[in-house]
């Protein structure tokens, strides 16, 4: 522990230690104790991690590893436990110690009063632990360890509110989803092992690049990591739990299933880096399956009317931005999205809380309106996160999200035309990005007021508690960007800073200077169009556009999108029907065919027949006996055979 | 050391035949599973025991706790102790009694671990069955008489044709005792034909205490069935040794058929894993649910256990061991439910997370212990089962692992059923007292086993390399005569 940058191994440990206070012992500690001591147990791990992060920014080779214990040793397989803190972990590990903090702040003035206080911040520490031990993790294992735990902490938040069934089931889906990509990752891991004969991710990725391009294992590999992706970033085909997790507190949904938790797939490409980068058959799935998701969650997001509803699609969304990032081998560019949309995604969260903190639990964009005027620091702090994810120019979302764009565009990974389309389709997301995200902005806060007047007049601004928070947030939604540059014209300090911790060769093509800013004009122009689409339909026209969608083809798109695409009654019918009918069936044979077949046979074996009737008269001490009286037959046996030999 | 840990739970459970006093008996009790507890832990190193038992037929006395045994050992005598403590608490009916049978099964349980005589350990192997039918047949549930002659028969028969193999393997090998080591010397010599019969005779025993598909069907009625303080239940858990019999000695005693007919054992163990993981999402009684569950555990056993990869060999035993914890912690929380509600249905529960909080998050604890969460008992067992299967048998190693989502299914359904949503059929007490206490052995082992495998592991490891490094000789063997063949 003589390396300062060492100490920050202690983060999760501190958050974990919170945990254990508050699971224990918080029931006997008055509110807002147990708030604080998650708040100082999160926040000394964003100081440690700043600290590292300072420490390192100074060496030629920023990167500690850090063994903790000897864990599976055994034969031809070896496995330590253990940390490794570089320029990419570092960052992940601020931004969820950091956003954590705040977002622990925030939920002690929006938790209050809640009998579950001190059982929600035992929860939210548990949350940063297994996340930090995710991001630190020097093995698969470990990660594996983090990834399952943040699964687990996460069905444990969305079923806070566990006396509602609805909030159980959601629960319990995102579970079983994740269970499912948690699959893809552990056959990830017995495939490396077989092919590298070795978890470590530091050398996994080493001999990644000494390995045939596109070798079959490489591929398999890459696939199989993806699955796990899909299912913990809520992608295409697993991407249907995270709609539904928005059943938990609004602070949980900010931090988890937006800032943090749901970037764990990105970050497991990112850090497994030379695998897709070697693999471009499995790095175009990945971004293929990003473009998809961004555009069907928008779609999805242009219809729904829950105000959280909205933002968990544009959650999905984003996340696909940053599956293309990671897809077409810009994976700093990955991480640097990853990075903004942890202010404004949280904040946008945030804001929803806050407001339906005012409305007491109402949380229909119909039944809301012109909440700006009486709530001027949220609607203020929307404004600015609706215009960061929109990709308004000069805020933190406008870079990198450009930044994405231009990496598809110019991205060599991707053979023939499809890095083109998939350019197409996230810039034809990035205007219903910006169209959905403003329609919910005019719906919440601007236009006529649509609450009932009970509401209204318990209507006000949240306590500075909530509020501080959203301002830290907005001035972080706002500069956030300027650390990544487009980087044909202008410094940037992130891509060279993340590329220390990622060796992944991928070419990218360089354009002329006017192209790419003939790129850059296009992606202005897309959020241009979007956001005075959204101004027209809902600002100037209040929404009465809109009667069309009601009927014909417009009406049944309208409902789809609604639906949420129709992947839940797709997969009622295809996996979840047929999968409880294939159980209680095999019960059933269990029970009659198995069961009874095997009795039958022994039955018919005439000697056991009549034991069997012996035994129906209920007498187990004969039993005993006759095994008694067994055991003696075998020492005579024995003897006889002693004797033959 | 070593016959202390295989005779105090029988010393205790004869002097409760001379302790009136009801107190007096559950003292005694626990005090003698505490001992066993300690002692067992200084079992690694120990030197054992071997001293000619019946000379004139080659059977010796042998005990030693070298290798996996000191894991398994220490862990069943961990489970014991809360085992014993709440039987004492719950079981009214000639309490004493039922005790004496739980401390009986346990020096017949460490007897099978320790013993390394194959007559001895066959002797332990029935001995046990003993307190193991009568505490079903006395203490069980209305259905009790057809449970105990099913899973009678099952045991009976599978053991009749280990008992022919056994007597037949002497003879046949020309050993010069029943002793593992005298065994070993010759025994994997034996011709090819030879062994597969005498394989065959081991493997119907040990699929039956797997137990592996389809000789299951006594598992389910023998939990439904068992006294409901879930106190036999655990020790049923216990009992599950046919892997241990695999792997201390029909696998290195037979290596030319185990490596000719793992394979089919194995595609059994992985279809045992999805399917009983599939039967327990659609169960509505709790202990079934469990019995279920466990034996799709036991599937992922066999599955690290035929791979005959070293790394999942550590990983069966390590399961083993790890599933006497987890799913005995769930049988007695399945008593402390019944306590409660007088059912083992799960449709009479529901919302009791808010009577019963610290029950609630102790009950997920030891679910998600058993469901496999990293960082918890079964998971390095269950990881390192799987992972080995697959460097020798992709597909179906990859199969088995499906059960991981089944087990998520079973595992947060359950968790639903029993504490959340409302209260809808009435609250409960929460876990004081006494039963707190019985579950602090159980947590402690969940996290001790979760959290630093790798002590137990270089134990088994010890074991298991010996095995690894046979099994390898003859697979390359088996290679080479193919080659010359063609």
């Amino acid at each position: 522990m003589n390396d300062i940058v060492t100490w920050a191994a202690l983060a999760p440990v501190l958050a974990l230690l919170g945990s254990l206070i508050n699971g224990l012992f918080g029931r006997r500690l008055k509110e807002p104790l147990p708030g604080i001591i998650g708040s100082v147990a999160v926040g000394a791990g964003f100081v440690l991690s700043f600290i590292a992060f300072i420490a390192l920014l100074g060496r030629t080779e920023p990167s500690v590893s850090l063994v903790l214990w000897p864990y599976l040793n055994a034969g031809s397989f070896s496995l330590e436990l253990g940390f490794v803190i570089d320029s990419l972990s570092v960052i992940m590990m601020m931004i969820v110690t950091g956003v954590g903090l705040l977002i622990h702040i925030y939920s002690i003035g929006y938790m209050h009063g809640d009998s579950g206080f001190s059982r929600y911040f035992a929860g939210l520490n548990l949350f940063i632990a297994a996340m930090l031990i995710l991001v630190m993790a020097d093995s698969f294992l470990l990660m594996f360890v983090g990834w399952e735990g943040v699964g687990v902490v996460s069905y444990l938040l969305i079923g806070f509110w566990y006396r509602e069934r609805l909030n159980a089931d959601a629960a319990r889906k995102a579970f079983i989803v994740n269970r499912i990509g948690d699959v893809g990752f552990l056959l990830a891991m017995f495939l490396i092992f077989k092919t590298f004969g070795t978890l470590n991710i530091a050398e996994v990725n080493e001999a990644a690049l000494s390995l045939v391009f596109g070798s079959a294992a490489l591929s398999l590999i890459a696939l199989l990591l993806l699955l796990a992706a899909t299912g913990k970033s809520a992608q295409l085909p697993l991407q249907v739990w995270l709609p539904d997790a928005m059943a938990g507190p609004t602070p949980v949904s900010a931090l988890i299933h937006a800032a943090t938790m749901v970037t764990a797939g990105v970050y497991l490409i990112a850090r497994a880096a030379p695998l897709f980068a070697q693999s471009p058959a499995a790095a175009a799935t990945v971004a293929w399956v990003g473009a998809l998701t961004a555009i069907i969650a928008a779609f999805v997001a242009l219809s729904q009317k829950d105000i959280k509803k909205i933002l968990a699609y544009s959650t999905i969304s984003q996340l696909g931005y940053m599956f293309v990032a990671v897809g077409v081998g810009a994976y700093w560019v990955g991480i640097f999205h990853f990075f903004t949309n942890a202010f404004f995604k949280a904040l946008l969260f945030l804001t929803a809380g806050s407001v339906i903190h005012a409305l007491g639990g109402e949380q229909n964009i119909d039944k809301m309106g012109g909440l700006g005027k009486s709530m001027k620091i949220t609607g203020g702090t929307a404004l600015i996160a609706a215009l960061a994810i929109s990709g308004a120019p000069f805020l933190s979302g406008f870079f990198s999200k450009d930044a994405i764009l231009s990496a598809s565009f110019n991205s060599e990974l991707i053979a023939g035309y499809g890095n083109y389309v998939i350019y197409a389709i996230l810039l034809l997301t990035a205007v219903m990005t910006a169209f959905y995200m403003f329609r919910w902005y005019y719906r919440v806060f601007a236009g006529s007021e649509r609450l009932d007047k009970e509401t209204k007049v318990r209507l006000h601004e949240s306590p500075s508690i909530m509020t501080v928070p959203l301002l830290i947030l907005a001035f972080f939604s706002v500069v956030a960007g300027y650390i990544g540059l487009p980087e044909f014209a202008f410094p940037n300090w992130l891509a060279p800073w993340l590329e220390q911790s990622i060796e992944a060769p991928v070419n990218f093509v360089h354009r002329a200077v006017l192209t790419e800013w003939l790129l850059i004009g296009l992606s202005v122009l897309a959020v241009a169009v979007g956001l005075g689409l959204a101004y027209w339909v809902y600002h100037l026209k209040n929404a009465a556009p809109l009667a069309r969608f009601n009927q014909g083809f417009l009406g049944a798109l309208n409902r789809f999108s609604q639906s949420g695409a129709g992947f839940d009654g797709l997969y009622r019918n295809v996996f979840i029907n047929p999968g409880e009918g294939t159980a209680g069936g095999l019960a059933a044979v269990d029970k009659e065919v198995i069961d009874r077949g095997i009795r039958a046979g022994f039955v018919s074996v005439g000697l056991l027949g009549r034991l069997l009737g012996l035994w129906q008269s209920g007498y187990v001490r004969i039993y005993a006996l006759a095994m008694l009286a067994g055991i003696a037959i075998l020492v005579i046996l024995l003897a006889v055979t002693g004797v033959m030999a | 050391m070593t016959l202390a840990a295989l005779f105090l739970p029988l010393v205790t459970a004869l002097l409760l035949s001379f302790t009136a006093q009801a107190q007096a008996k559950r003292a005694l009790a626990l005090a003698g599973t505490i001992l066993t507890f300690v002692v067992a832990l200084f079992l690694p190193g120990d030197s054992g025991v071997a001293v000619p038992w019946i000379p004139g037929f080659g059977v010796y006395f042998a005990l030693n706790p070298a290798g996996a045994a000191a894991v398994l050992v220490p862990v069943a005598a961990l489970v014991m102790i809360p085992t014993v403590l709440y039987a004492g608490l719950k079981v009214e009916r000639r309490g004493g009694a039922f005790i004496a049978l739980l401390l009986a099964m346990q020096t017949g349980l460490n007897g099978i671990f320790l013993a390394k005589d194959l007559v001895l350990f066959y002797l332990f192997w029935e001995a046990t069955l003993i307190p193991s039918l009568f505490m079903l047949g006395i203490w069980g549930g209305g259905e009790r008489r057809a449970a105990v002659m099913k899973y009678m028969i099952y045991a009976m028969t599978g053991s009749l044709l280990m008992l022919l193999a056994i007597l037949a393997i002497k003879p046949l090998s020309g050993a010069a005792s029943y002793q593992l080591a005298d065994l070993l010397a010759v025994t994997p010599q034996l011709a090819l034909r030879t062994q597969v019969w005498l394989f065959i005779g081991f493997t119907l025993a040990f699929a039956v205490k797997l137990p592996l598909w389809p000789l299951h069907a006594w598992l389910p009625d023998f939990h439904e069935q068992n006294h409901s303080s879930g106190a036999a239940d655990v020790a049923g858990t216990l009992y599950k040794v046919g892997a241990w019999g695999f792997f201390a000695w029909a696998l290195p005693l037979l290596p030319a058929a185990a490596t000719l007919i793992a394979p089919i054992l194995l595609a059994l163990a992985a279809f045992t894993a999805v399917y009983a993981a599939l039967i327990a999402t659609s169960q509505s009684h709790f202990k079934r649910l469990l019995a279920y569950a466990s034996l799709s555990h036991m599937g992922i056993v066999g599955v690290g256990l035929f791979g005959l990869h070293l790394a999942g060999l550590n990983g069966a035993i390590y399961l083993l061991a790890a599933q006497m914890v987890s799913t005995g912690g769930m049988f007695l929380i399945s008593g402390m439910l019944f306590d409660r509600k007088g059912s083992f249905d799960l449709s009479n529960f529901g919302g009791l997370a808010k009577s019963a909080p610290a029950m609630a998050a102790l009950t997920l604890f030891v679910l998600f212990a058993s469901i496999g969460v990293p960082g918890l008992a079964n998971f390095p067992g269950e990881f390192m089962s799987l992972l080995g299967a697959y460097q020798n048998n992709p597909y179906l190693a990859a199969f088995a692992t499906l059960a991981v989502i089944a087990a998520g299914v079973y595992g947060v359904n359950l968790y639903q059923r029993l504490y959340q949503g409302r209260e809808e059929h009435g609250a409960v007490r929460e876990l004081a007292g006494l039963e707190l206490l019985v579950l602090v052995p159980i947590v402690v082992g969940i996290l001790w086993l979760g959290l630093a495998p790798q002590p137990q592991l270089e134990r088994i490891e010890e074991q298991s390399q010996l095995l690894s490094t046979q099994l390898e000789v003859q697979m390359t063997e088996t290679v080479l005569l193919k080659g010359a063949e063609r």
